[in-house]
């Protein structure tokens, strides 16, 4: 975060360079059921970004030390596809996408009804095609939709969004530029029914407020999403389809 | 995973095949509904999606400055690589690159390369010293059979509507790359004892031995392979390479047309 001060993010007028107030979230399309060899799945596009999720199972755990006696596990892979990028991505895992993947199955674990499946494995594939910043939240959004479509029960939905600061002042939804040379990012997972929060990760700087006005703009941003998740989950299913 | 002996579906062929009939009601030469995108995602500098059936798959194109070879030092290189990721199918584990994907990748890459439709040389900046490096990179999003073709099909897809970043690397204008020829791949594989086009995930599963024929524009072959356990004869090759033939110029002309567009 930071470190080029000299980069204006902001416009005379107060809006931002790509036209947007500063609690506006770029364009989201979201699709249920895209990949018929997954038990559930869904795209996501965001802005530029395009994520894809998979859900395969329960299924048996394995290895066997994965196993939980009591409930499922559930096994994410957050990937971005080696063209997603500017320059491009050797493929394979990193620190940043082992992290992200990490803290994304504890964010689903949190609301996925794991205790059903005892001994088994849920596993969530995330495809990043098109990287615009952001993708995280996209991929969790789109998790929680391809879990959903996939017949899982779950307690709640989880709707991935992030505010942060640019030029001292809080925006919503960061865009590369922002994200580039903005001061803060703050990535969450809310539950939009009820307002919990199951995922959590920041960096760069806010003050108390500032975390506060964040916060609000994420929770206003997330019942949008909400309902963009719920209205694809309903075209999947209304349709007649399956 | 446990993968169950298909018998009952090896069975179930054969008793279809008698009558020259398929699990989902199509000839023996007929492929699948087939769609192609180009262009269509942000950040590569060419890209594809191909919806072949159940099958999905992605293409982008990137480029690289590098140092040529040493023993060619005016001619840029084309790397085409596949990945089989667990996305695709329960079957794919994660982990480092599987034989299979590193078969799937190298036979698409053959294809390409061996067609010639990129002139090398036309990738050199500074002889000995600055070359294009341009990588494809596909990805298998679904895997409901015969991804060979569908990668074939993205990655040549992909690579005709490439742009060379140049501006980014501040070598010049950008410009579109020049690709002369437009190879196709055809694949088949043996179900209830007989060869089929396009096969499906089931035909695949209780099926036999496959083989991909990539085809160039005057109908040259560019890359055969044999894959699985099984033989075949001279004969049924014959009848499968003029097959081969026709769907590849069929499908070059989709190529075309969606570039028209």
């Amino acid at each position: 975060m930071g470190g080029y001060g000299d980069v204006r993010l902001l416009r005379e007028d107060g809006l931002r360079l790509d036209g947007r107030k500063l609690d506006e979230m770029r364009p989201m399309t979201i699709e249920a059921g895209v990949l018929p060899a997954a038990d559930g799945s869904a795209m996501v596009t965001h802005g530029l970004n395009v994520a894809v999720a998979a859900v395969y199972g329960p299924m048996e755990a394995h290895p066997r030390k994965i196993q939980r006696q009591d409930r499922a596990v559930i096994d994410v892979r957050y990937n971005m596809a080696p063209f997603s990028t500017s320059d491009r991505i050797r493929p394979g895992f990193n620190r940043r996408s082992r992290e992200i993947s990490k803290v994304t199955a504890e964010a689903l674990e949190s609301v996925v009804l794991c205790e059903r499946y005892p001994r088994s494995k849920i596993r969530v594939e995330i495809e990043i095609l098109a990287a615009e910043a952001g993708t995280r939240c996209a991929g969790l959004t789109a998790a929680a939709v391809a879990l959903a479509d996939a017949g899982i029960p779950m307690r709640d939905l989880i709707v991935g969004v992030a505010s942060g600061k640019v030029e001292g002042i809080v925006v919503l939804d960061l865009d590369k530029a922002e994200d580039n040379y903005g001061q803060a990012d703050l990535p969450v997972g809310i539950l939009p029914n009820t307002g919990e929060i199951a995922f959590l990760q920041m960096d760069g700087d806010l003050s108390p407020d500032e975390y506060n006005l964040a916060m609000e703009y994420n929770f206003k941003a997330a019942a949008e999403i909400h309902e963009i998740m719920v209205d694809a989950l309903k075209r999947r299913y209304e349709g007649g389809e399956n | 995973m446990v993968e169950l002996v298909p018998t009952l579906l090896r069975q179930e062929l054969s008793r279809l095949a008698e009558d020259d009939l398929r699990l989902d009601g199509r000839g023996q030469w007929e492929g699948r509904e087939l769609t192609l995108e180009t262009d269509c995602l942000y950040n590569a500098e060419g890209s594809a999606k191909v919806v072949m059936g159940d099958t999905i798959v992605y293409a982008g194109v990137k480029f690289e400055l590098r140092t040529p070879w040493p023993d060619r030092p005016a001619q840029g290189s084309l790397m085409c690589g596949a990945e089989l990721r667990p996305v695709a199918h329960r079957k794919y584990e994660p982990g480092p690159p599987s034989p299979q994907s590193i078969e799937l990748g190298r036979v698409v890459d053959r294809g390409i390369r061996e067609s010639g439709c990129i002139d090398m040389e036309s990738l050199c900046i500074v002889p000995g010293e600055k070359v294009w490096g341009v990588m494809i990179d596909i990805h298998v999003l679904s895997d409901g059979g015969n991804i060979f073709d569908a990668c074939g099909l993205a990655a040549i897809a992909a690579l005709r509507t490439a742009v060379v970043p140049a501006e980014r690397f501040d070598v010049g204008e950008d410009y579109t790359l020049k690709v002369k020829g437009t190879p196709i791949m055809a694949s088949f594989t043996r179900v209830g004892g007989r060869y089929v086009y396009d096969p499906s995930e089931e035909e695949e599963l209780g099926g036999d031995e496959r083989i991909h024929i990539t085809l160039g524009d005057e109908g040259h072959l560019h890359s055969l392979q044999k894959g699985l356990r099984g033989v075949f004869t001279p004969a049924e090759f014959a009848e499968i390479f003029g097959v081969a033939h026709l769907r590849c110029v069929e499908l070059r002309k989709l190529v075309a047309i969606q570039e028209g567009n």
